[in-house]
C-alpha cells in the first residue's frame, strides 16, 4: 500500500496531545510519591491504547488481550532466568514473545465478533494454564510463580513505560491520520467491499494485531521488571483485559484521548474506592459497562456536544 | 480406568450439555452471547444450597422451583436489555460486553452478600448412595444430574417441535427477517426463549455443587468459557446439538483427567479454539481467508 | 498481456453451494469497450458469476482470464489491482467514512477523485457521512469507488433499480462513456429498456447455465428464453 506523506493531523496530535501527556506523566513522580500507582496507571494507559488499536481500527475486541501482557511478563522472566539476559534485552524479549504469540493466534482473525472475543480469551487462558502447569515448574516456575533477580530501577522502568506509551499513542495517531488507517476503518465498516476496492484486509488487520500484541508484551515485560516476584494468575488476570476494554469504551474507541480519559477517570476512581473494597468496585464497574453499552456505545467521544463540530 | 473415564465422561457430558443448552438457545434465537449464563448457574447453585441444605426442601421441588423462579426472572431481564441491544450497531459484539457487565454485577452482589467462601452440599441430600454401573461405582447425584439433563433435552425437543411457540422459535432461529414477515411476535418468542435459557441455567446450577464439588460466587466466567466451548462443538445456534457437544467435551475431559491430569484445565480452551478454527462460523470466516 | 486476447475470458465456470449448483459450466467473454448485458430470472446465477469473477467466491472449476492472464487463486484485492472491479446489488459503502474518503481509500495515485465524484454528481456531498446518503446516491458512490481504481473490467450488479428515468438516462450515458474509453462492462439488470439502451449483446442465464447469447431483440423471440421468463414476465420488457 502506498503511503501518502503523513498528514498534518498526525503532527498536530503528536505535538498537542501525546507530548504534553508524556511531559505531564514525566513530572508527576516529583509531585506524587506513590510510584507504583503511577506506573500501574501508565501500564493501563498502554493496554488501553493497545486495545484501542485493534478494536478502534479493525473492530476486533480481544477479551484475551491480557494474554499478551502475560506473555511479555513471562518473556521477560524466562529471558532473565534462563538466558541471563540484561533487563533491557529481556524487555525486548517480552515484546517479541507477545508478538510471536500474536502471530500464533493470527488465525483467530478469521473469526468474527463474539467468536473472536471468546476465542482470544480461551487462548489467553490456555497460555496461563500452560505456564502454570506444575509439570513445567522447572521451566516456568509453574503455579508457584517466578522470582527474578533484576536490579530495582524505578526511574528507568517508569521512563521505559512512558516510552512504550509514547510509541503506542504515536501508532494510534498515525492510524487516525494516514491512508493505512483510513483503509483499516474502511475494512472495519465493510470487509467485503474493502477487498473489492483493492484493500488487503488481512494484511492490514494482521499488522495492527501484531503491533497491539507487541505493545502489551513490552509493557508486560516492564511490569515484570518492576514487580520481580509474580504468579501466573496475577499477570494473566482477565481483569487486565476488562479494564483495558472498559477504559477504551468509556472514552471512545478509535480516538486518541478517549482511552486516556478512561484511565484517568476510572483508574482514579478505582484507586480511590477499589483497593479497599474490590466487590464494590466490581459492582460499579459492571453497572458502568452495562450503561455504556446501553446508552453510550461510542463512549464519551460519541456524545454530541452542541458546541462540537462534526468532523470525520 | 478406561471404562470409568468413558462412563463418567458420558455422564458428565450429559450434564455439560445441560450447562450449555440455555446459552445455545439464547444465541440461536437472539444472536447474542449471554456471558451472565455462568452467573445464573451460580445463582442456581446458591438456590439449591438454601432450599435443599438450609430449608430441607425436596430435590424435586428444588429443581422445579429454581426453574420457575429463574424463568420468571429471565423475562423482565430480556425486556430490559435485549430489545435495546438489538437496535445497536453490532449487537453480537456488544452483547458480549453488556452481559459481561451483568455477570460482574451479579458476582459482586453475591460476594458482598455471602462472601467468597467455597460452599458445598453433601450428595446424600439427594438420597441414595453410590450406584454400581457396568462394574463401576458412580455417585447417585451424578446419575440424577445426567437423568435430569436428558429429561430437559427431551422437553426442549418437545417444546421446539410440538408447540406453537416452539415452532415460532425455530422459525426465528432459521430466518429472523422472514419470521417477522409471517407475523411471528419476535419479542414475545425471544423473551420466552430467554426465560427458558435462564431457567435451564439455574437447573444446571442446582446440580453444580454435586458435579463440581463446590462453588463460589466467582465460578461464572470459567463456566461461561466451558459452556461456550460446548455450544460451539455441538453447533452454535442449534440447541439440541448441545448434547453432542457436552458428550464430546465430557469424555475428553475425563480422559484428560485420567491420563494427562496436569493439562486438563487447558482442554476447554484448546477445544474451543480448535473447533472455531476448523469450522469457522460467520460469513467472513469463509470469504476472506487468512493466508 | 496480449492485446489479441479478449479482456475477460471465463470458461466452464462451476460454483456449487453444498448440493446446489449455482453455476454449471458458464462461459463469458467480454472485449474491451464492450457492454455485455447479463439477464435471467432470480437465482439464475448472475450475481454468483460476478462474485466469482471478482474473487469473493472461489470457483469450483473453470478458468477466468483477464487479458489472457489467469486470475485463479487471486484474492479480491489482487483482482482489483489487476483491473477487475464491481458494484454491489445492495450498495456496500464504508458507512463511517465521508463520501470523499470512500473514494480516497480505493483510489490509485493520480486519480482525480473530485472529478470522479462530479461525474456521478456526488461532489456536493463530498464531506458528508455516507450513512446519511439515500440509496440511489449510495449506488452511485459504489460506482465511483469502482472507477477510482481504474478498472479495465467493470461488473455492474443491478445499478438501475430504484433510479428515476432522468437518473437512468444519465447512468446509461456514463456507462456508454466508460465503454468508449475502452473499459469492458458486464451489466446485470432486470430493467430491459435500460439493458437495451446500453448493450451490444446479452447473455441470458437460467439455473446456472447460459441459455442464450446474442442481441436482446433476438433474445425476446427465443423459445427457451421466453419459457424461462414466462412465469414472471418482465413488465419493462414489453
Amino acid at each position: 500500500m502506498r503511503e501518502r506523506p503523513i498528514r498534518r493531523g498526525f503532527v498536530r496530535e503528536a505535538g498537542l496531545a501525546i507530548a504534553p501527556l508524556l511531559a505531564l506523566l514525566a513530572v508527576l513522580p516529583l509531585l506524587y510519591n506513590n510510584q507504583l500507582l503511577l506506573l500501574n496507571a501508565v501500564v493501563f494507559l498502554v493496554l488501553a491504547q493497545g486495545l484501542n488499536l485493534t478494536y478502534g481500527f479493525s473492530g476486533y475486541l480481544p477479551f484475551g488481550y491480557v494474554g499478551f501482557f502475560g506473555a511479555g511478563a513471562y518473556g521477560f522472566a524466562l529471558a532473565t532466568l534462563h538466558a541471563a539476559a540484561p533487563p533491557l534485552a529481556a524487555v525486548l524479549a517480552g515484546g517479541l514473545a507477545a508478538g510471536l504469540a500474536g502471530l500464533l493466534l493470527a488465525p483467530l482473525l478469521r473469526l468474527q465478533g463474539a467468536y473472536f472475543g471468546l476465542a482470544s480469551l480461551a487462548a489467553a487462558e490456555a497460555l496461563r494454564h500452560t505456564i502454570a502447569n506444575p509439570d513445567l515448574e522447572a521451566l516456568t516456575g509453574g503455579p508457584y510463580g517466578v522470582r527474578l533477580d533484576v536490579p530495582y530501577a524505578p526511574r528507568l522502568t517508569y521512563g521505559l513505560a512512558l516510552a512504550i506509551l509514547g510509541l503506542t499513542m504515536g501508532v494510534v495517531a498515525f492510524l487516525r491520520h494516514s491512508r493505512f488507517g483510513l483503509r483499516l476503518r474502511a475494512a472495519r465498516d465493510n470487509p467485503i467491499s474493502a477487498a473489492t476496492a483493492g484493500i488487503d484486509v488481512v494484511r492490514g488487520r494482521l499488522t495492527v494485531w501484531l503491533v497491539s500484541a507487541t505493545a502489551a508484551g513490552l509493557i508486560g515485560a516492564v511490569f515484570a521488571w518492576s514487580a520481580p516476584t509474580f504468579f501466573p494468575d496475577a499477570v494473566f488476570d482477565i481483569s487486565f483485559s476488562i479494564f483495558a476494554i472498559v477504559f477504551t469504551l468509556f472514552g471512545g474507541a478509535g480516538t486518541l484521548l478517549g482511552p486516556v480519559i478512561g484511565v484517568a477517570v476510572l483508574y482514579g476512581t478505582y484507586t480511590a474506592i477499589g483497593v479497599s473494597a474490590p466487590q464494590y468496585f466490581q459492582l460499579v464497574y459492571g453497572l458502568l459497562i452495562m450503561a455504556l453499552v446501553m446508552f453510550f456505545p461510542d463512549g464519551l467521544a460519541g456524545i454530541r456536544m452542541p458546541w462540537r463540530r462534526r468532523d470525520d | 480406568m478406561l471404562t470409568y473415564a468413558l462412563l463418567t465422561g458420558l455422564i458428565f457430558g450429559l450434564y455439560f450439555g445441560l450447562v450449555g443448552l440455555g446459552m445455545n438457545l439464547v444465541f440461536g434465537v437472539m444472536r447474542i452471547v449471554n456471558l451472565a449464563h455462568g452467573d445464573v448457574l451460580m445463582l442456581g447453585a446458591f438456590t439449591a444450597f438454601w432450599l435443599m441444605r438450609v430449608a430441607a426442601v425436596s430435590p424435586v421441588l428444588t429443581v422445579i422451583g429454581s426453574f420457575v423462579l429463574f424463568f420468571a426472572i429471565g423475562i423482565p431481564v430480556y425486556y430490559a436489555l435485549v430489545p435495546r441491544l438489538q437496535r445497536s450497531r453490532e449487537p453480537e459484539m456488544l452483547s458480549l460486553i453488556l452481559f459481561f457487565g451483568l455477570s460482574q454485577v451479579i458476582e459482586a452482589v453475591m460476594s458482598m452478600l455471602f462472601g467468597n467462601n467455597e460452599r458445598s452440599i453433601p450428595s446424600r441430600i439427594l438420597g441414595g448412595g453410590p450406584v454400581p454401573v457396568l462394574g463401576q461405582t458412580i455417585p447417585f447425584a451424578w446419575l440424577c444430574a445426567a437423568a435430569v439433563s436428558v429429561g430437559l433435552f427431551c422437553a426442549t425437543y418437545l417444546y421446539l417441535y410440538h408447540t406453537r411457540l416452539g415452532r415460532q422459535t425455530r422459525a426465528i432461529m432459521a430466518q429472523r427477517e422472514e419470521a417477522v414477515t409471517i407475523g411471528v411476535d419476535v419479542n414475545r418468542v425471544s423473551a420466552v426463549a430467554f426465560g427458558l435459557g435462564t431457567g435451564l441455567a439455574a437447573v444446571a446450577g442446582v446440580f453444580a455443587p454435586f458435579m463440581l464439588g463446590s462453588f463460589t460466587p466467582s465460578i461464572g466466567v470459567p463456566i461461561d468459557l466451558v459452556s461456550f466451548a460446548i455450544v460451539v462443538i455441538g453447533s452454535l445456534g442449534n440447541p439440541l446439538g448441545t448434547i453432542l457437544g457436552g458428550a464430546i467435551y465430557g469424555v475428553c475431559l475425563m480422559l484428560m483427567r485420567t491420563y494427562l491430569s496436569s493439562f486438563a484445565d487447558l482442554l476447554p480452551n484448546l477445544v474451543l479454539i480448535l473447533v472455531l478454527l476448523v469450522r469457522p462460523t460467520g460469513l467472513l470466516g469463509r470469504r476472506v481467508r487468512h493466508a | 498481456m496480449t492485446d489479441a486476447a479478449p479482456l475477460l475470458e471465463a470458461s466452464g465456470v462451476v460454483k456449487r453451494f453444498g448440493g446446489f449448483t449455482a453455476l454449471d459450466g458458464v462461459d463469458l467473454t467480454v472485449r474491451r469497450g464492450e457492454i455485455v448485458g447479463l439477464i435471467g430470472p432470480n437465482g439464475s446465477g448472475k450475481t454468483t458469476l460476478i462474485n466469482v469473477i471478482s474473487g469473493l467466491l472461489p470457483a469450483d472449476a473453470g478458468t477466468i482470464r483477464l487479458a489472457g492472464v489467469s486470475l485463479a487463486g487471486l484474492a479480491p484485492h489482487r483482482r482489483c489491482a489487476a483491473g477487475v472491479n464491481r458494484t454491489f446489488q445492495v450498495p456496500k459503502p464504508f458507512a463511517s467514512l465521508s463520501v470523499r474518503e470512500n473514494l480516497e481509500v480505493a483510489a490509485l495515485d493520480g486519480v482525480d477523485i473530485d472529478a470522479v465524484l462530479a461525474s456521478v454528481e456526488l461532489d456536493a456531498h463530498a464531506r458528508r457521512r455516507v450513512g446519511d446518503l439515500n440509496s440511489v446516491s449510495q449506488k452511485l458512490l459504489d460506482l465511483a469507488r469502482a472507477l477510482v481504481t481504474r478498472p479495465s473490467l467493470l461488473l455492474v450488479d443491478e445499478l438501475a433499480c430504484g433510479l428515476n428515468p432522468v437518473e437512468l438516462d444519465r447512468v446509461a450515458g456514463r456507462l456508454r462513456a466508460l465503454a468508449a474509453e475502452g473499459i469492458g462492462l458486464v451489466v446485470v439488470e432486470h430493467l430491459m429498456s435500460f439493458i437495451d439502451s446500453i448493450t451490444d449483446r446479452v447473455v441470458v442465464m437460467n439455473a446456472g447455465r447460459e441459455i442464450f447469447g446474442g442481441r436482446l431483440r433476438d433474445a425476446v423471440r427465443d423459445a427457451a428464453v421466453v419459457e424461462v421468463f414466462l412465469g414472471a414476465p418482465e413488465p419493462a420488457a414489453a
